[in-house]
């Protein structure tokens, strides 16, 4: 077991309770502190009955680190381990906190052998100091006892360094149209969970930021592995014709450029900032308003007998991470297992089966989510300026797309 | 070893059959005790007091009984200043490390309840808090709460034998009406909205129902914008729900019209201005009259009356001016509203930002 100790020594030079500590100034009192964190380590003065001792512990396998006072009398042991306490009244005896005038900080307190524990409700924060105060003053029963004692505990800041970077953006073409709804940021490792519109701007040809182009939802749009964050673009503003289209404009500009920053402040799942800053420039080319025509999609069958994949080809960029989930292929209406492959910015999906292909019909299937850059689905484009059109078909449909191996 | 072998591709094909969705949902539910949540937030009361918790991190839906915990504390809520540090404090972190997920008030006791999320790194964690009449703050130990859990069934997907899907679902908000709570989400690949009703004690969840919806200022069918918040209403003595959209049109839907599996239009009634959201949504009544209560990412606080709902006029036409639809006014009272909801007849309970960025819980007298 590592355990750290700050006894009485602690609490003198960062007690409040002990007159020289108050004129020591506080980075000494930390130093002194952490001095006798190391000693202590080292195995050295054991606590006795009136020397009370308060320790941070970390079990050895890894588990909650916990507040530990060790030095108390067999009687004080044996008044505590049968007090009937509430939690204002444990935190009387011993109080741990982020700050000298914060509220005690939730945990359990037991009695465990020859000490007092605090385990806290959640995990100490490494790199951050907790106040703790015990004072023996609370212990029932205890008549003329000692002046409290206080420590400055904490568990180490985290020694990692920034490794975590922007991996690839979809779409991963150089060119978008005006009306670009939705983008991905994959990242190569996990990311925290604070959503990253504060992390993101997009900028106009001159270098500024366009204003609202990014919609400022609160949630998190990860992927559950959270490598993944989903873009929106403000579709009040990419659509046209509508108020606030017409007041401010498309956030993109056909004939101009965008770049999406990314920047490193951006935390990922270990609390550190990303390794370095990400932007990338695409050209703007005209609005996509055209609905998806699964008659423009090229197929190209494999022979049968081979594993080699059939490869469909689209007029336009797709949306990669509807590309990975809305087309599959059946065969007679079962499905048929395999791995997708997505390149050439999106126009290009290959299908290569687990087994090799039996001569015969197979069907391209495609589930009428799939969108492009700009959100027009299957048939059915993203503006519809019709009011007395309205789809009944049932959610999601599916289109079937016959194709031979031969 | 050949009997083994048939059971292990019997095992396959029942593998790949379970992961072949293309249009059905799999959903499962479970009860037990101390429920394992991975995060918290939107929260909902049913009538009865069970606390219905969203986890979106897992795509579930908690339905929390609070027991004994639901006592014991003094009726209502009290307000509390920089109620962000406070939690945080007592979660043993800083104010920054942690995320107010939703405020939901206690049908019986009036407490309010605060969802709270600890850091958000890989050790980040939810918790729930109970504030009461006396400020007085408790956190609800999970390990004595029983429970029951339904799993959101997530899309359906082309391709079966795809190693992970990416796609997560986001509940937005949750309300109970009609015996069911009801559901808003939207999805990180689909800009769509979609509600589902999830009857109570869980047994399944339906498929959803896909809402449509004419925006008045967007001239055309909007399927594909995210309901950020709504409220079940009762409208000529049938159970609507009002919802409200982003960029804000304001629309009603027949609960009877909310069957699975369809496209569902809903009437938009009002137009609220573009470039907003709804964060929440209340119904209360004053010197007789029935009121909805919005509060707004960046228009404030809207009080509607409700009067006009059932005979609105629908916006069909490209409403082309700034707002449009029933009346409504400002109430420019109520500034930096993050969270509402309400704490009894004459009061709301808010989660409001001041000029230092400090989060106050306040109870502010309904408007």
């Amino acid at each position: 077991m590592l355990r750290a100790v700050a006894g009485w020594l602690g609490g003198w030079v960062a007690g409040d309770h002990v007159s020289p500590a108050t004129k020591l100034p506080r980075y000494l009192a930390t130093y002194l502190a952490t001095l006798l964190l190391l000693a202590a380590a080292c195995g050295r003065a054991p606590a006795t009955a009136s020397n009370p001792v308060i320790a941070l512990a970390t079990p050895e396998d890894g588990g909650t680190a916990y507040v530990e006072v060790t030095g108390l009398s067999a009687s004080e042991l044996d008044a505590l381990g049968s007090a009937d306490y509430t939690a204002d009244q444990w935190s009387e005896v011993l109080r741990v906190a982020v700050a000298p005038d914060a509220p005690a900080m939730l945990g359990t307190y037991a009695v465990t052998g020859s000490a007092l524990r605090f385990t806290p409700a959640f995990p100490f924060d490494p790199g951050r100091q907790y106040e703790v105060r015990f004072d023996p003053s609370r212990v029932p029963g205890t008549g003329e006892a000692a002046a409290p004692i206080v420590a400055t505990l904490g568990r180490p800041a985290s020694t990692a360094v920034p490794s975590t970077v922007v991996a690839r953006v979809y779409p991963s073409g150089d060119v978008v149209p005006e009306n670009l709804l939705r983008m991905y940021v994959e990242f190569s490792d996990p990311m925290g969970r604070r959503s990253g519109v504060e992390y993101m701007k997009v900028l106009n040809e001159a270098g500024q930021e366009i204003e609202g182009a990014i919609l400022p939802l609160d949630y998190e749009f990860w992927s559950p592995d959270h490598k993944r964050f989903t873009i929106f673009f403000d579709p009040g503003r990419v659509k046209d014709g509508i108020l606030p289209n017409r007041e401010m404009g498309r956030p993109l500009t056909y004939g101009g450029s965008m770049t999406l920053v990314v920047s490193r402040e951006w935390r990922d799942a270990r609390g550190l900032p990303l390794k370095e800053d990400f932007q990338r420039t695409f050209r703007v080319t005209a609005a996509d308003t055209e609905p998806l025509d699964t008659g423009s999609w090229g197929i190209q069958p494999p022979p049968a007998g081979s594993r080699a994949g059939v490869v469909v080809t689209f007029p336009e960029p797709l949306d990669h991470g509807l590309l990975m989930r809305a087309l599959g292929v059946t065969r007679g209406r079962a499905p048929v297992e395999g791995g997708i492959a997505v390149d050439m910015a999106e126009t290009r999906w290959t299908f290569t089966p687990a087994s090799p292909w039996q001569a015969g019909g197979y069907e391209l299937l495609a589930l009428d989510i799939l969108e492009d850059l700009a959100g027009n689905q299957i048939g059915r484009a993203f503006e519809v300026d019709n009011f007395d059109t309205v789809d009944k078909s049932p959610n999601p449909q599916t289109i079937r797309i016959p194709f031979m191996v031969r | 070893m050949r009997s083994l072998l048939t059971k292990l591709l019997v095992l396959l094909a029942i593998v790949v059959l379970a992961s072949w969705t293309p249009s059905s949902a799999r959903q499962a539910t479970s009860t037990g005790q101390g429920p394992a949540l991975t995060s918290m937030g939107p929260l909902a009361f049913g009538p009865d007091g069970t606390l219905f918790a969203a986890d979106n991190q897992a795509a579930a839906i908690f339905a929390l009984d609070l027991g004994a915990q639901a006592n014991g504390g003094a009726a209502g809520a009290k307000g509390l200043d920089a109620v962000n540090e406070k939690l945080a404090a007592l979660l043993g972190t800083g104010a920054r490390e942690i995320t107010i997920t939703d405020l939901a008030v206690h049908p019986r006791t009036r407490n309010a309840y605060l969802s709270v999320m600890r850091g958000q790194g890989e050790g980040a964690a939810p918790a729930l808090f109970r504030v009461d009449g006396n400020g007085a703050i408790t956190m609800v130990s999970m390990q004595t709460v029983r429970y029951q859990k339904v799993e959101l069934p997530n899309a359906p997907a082309a391709n079966p034998t795809a190693r992970q899907n990416p796609r997560t679902q986001v509940v937005t908000d949750m309300a109970f009406a009609d015996g069911r709570l009801w559901v808003a989400g939207l999805s990180n690949e689909e800009f769509a909205s979609n509600l589902r009703a999830i009857p109570y004690p869980f047994a399944s969840v339906d498929t959803g129902t896909s809402v449509e919806i004419y925006h008045g200022n967007h001239r055309q069918l909007e399927t594909r914008s995210p309901v950020n918040a709504f409220v079940p209403y009762m409208l000529n003595n049938q159970p609507h729900l009002i919802a409200g959209y982003t960029c804000t049109p304001l629309v009603k839907f027949p609960i009877a019209s909310l069957r699975p599996g369809d496209k569902v239009r809903g009437t938009t009634i009002a137009e609220f201005g573009a470039g907003n959201r709804v964060l929440d949504m209340i119904v209360y009544r004053k010197g007789g009259q029935e009121f909805l209560l919005t509060a707004n990412n960046s228009r404030g606080v809207m009080k509607i009356p409700t009067s006009t709902f059932a005979s609105a006029t629908p916006i069909t036409t490209p409403v082309e001016t700034e707002t449009g639809g029933v009346p409504f006014e400002k109430v420019t009272s109520m500034t930096g509203i993050r969270q509402l909801d309400k704490l009894d007849d004459s009061n709301s309970i808010v989660i409001a930002q001041n000029a230092s960025g400090a989060l106050n819980l306040q109870v502010v007298p309904l408007p």
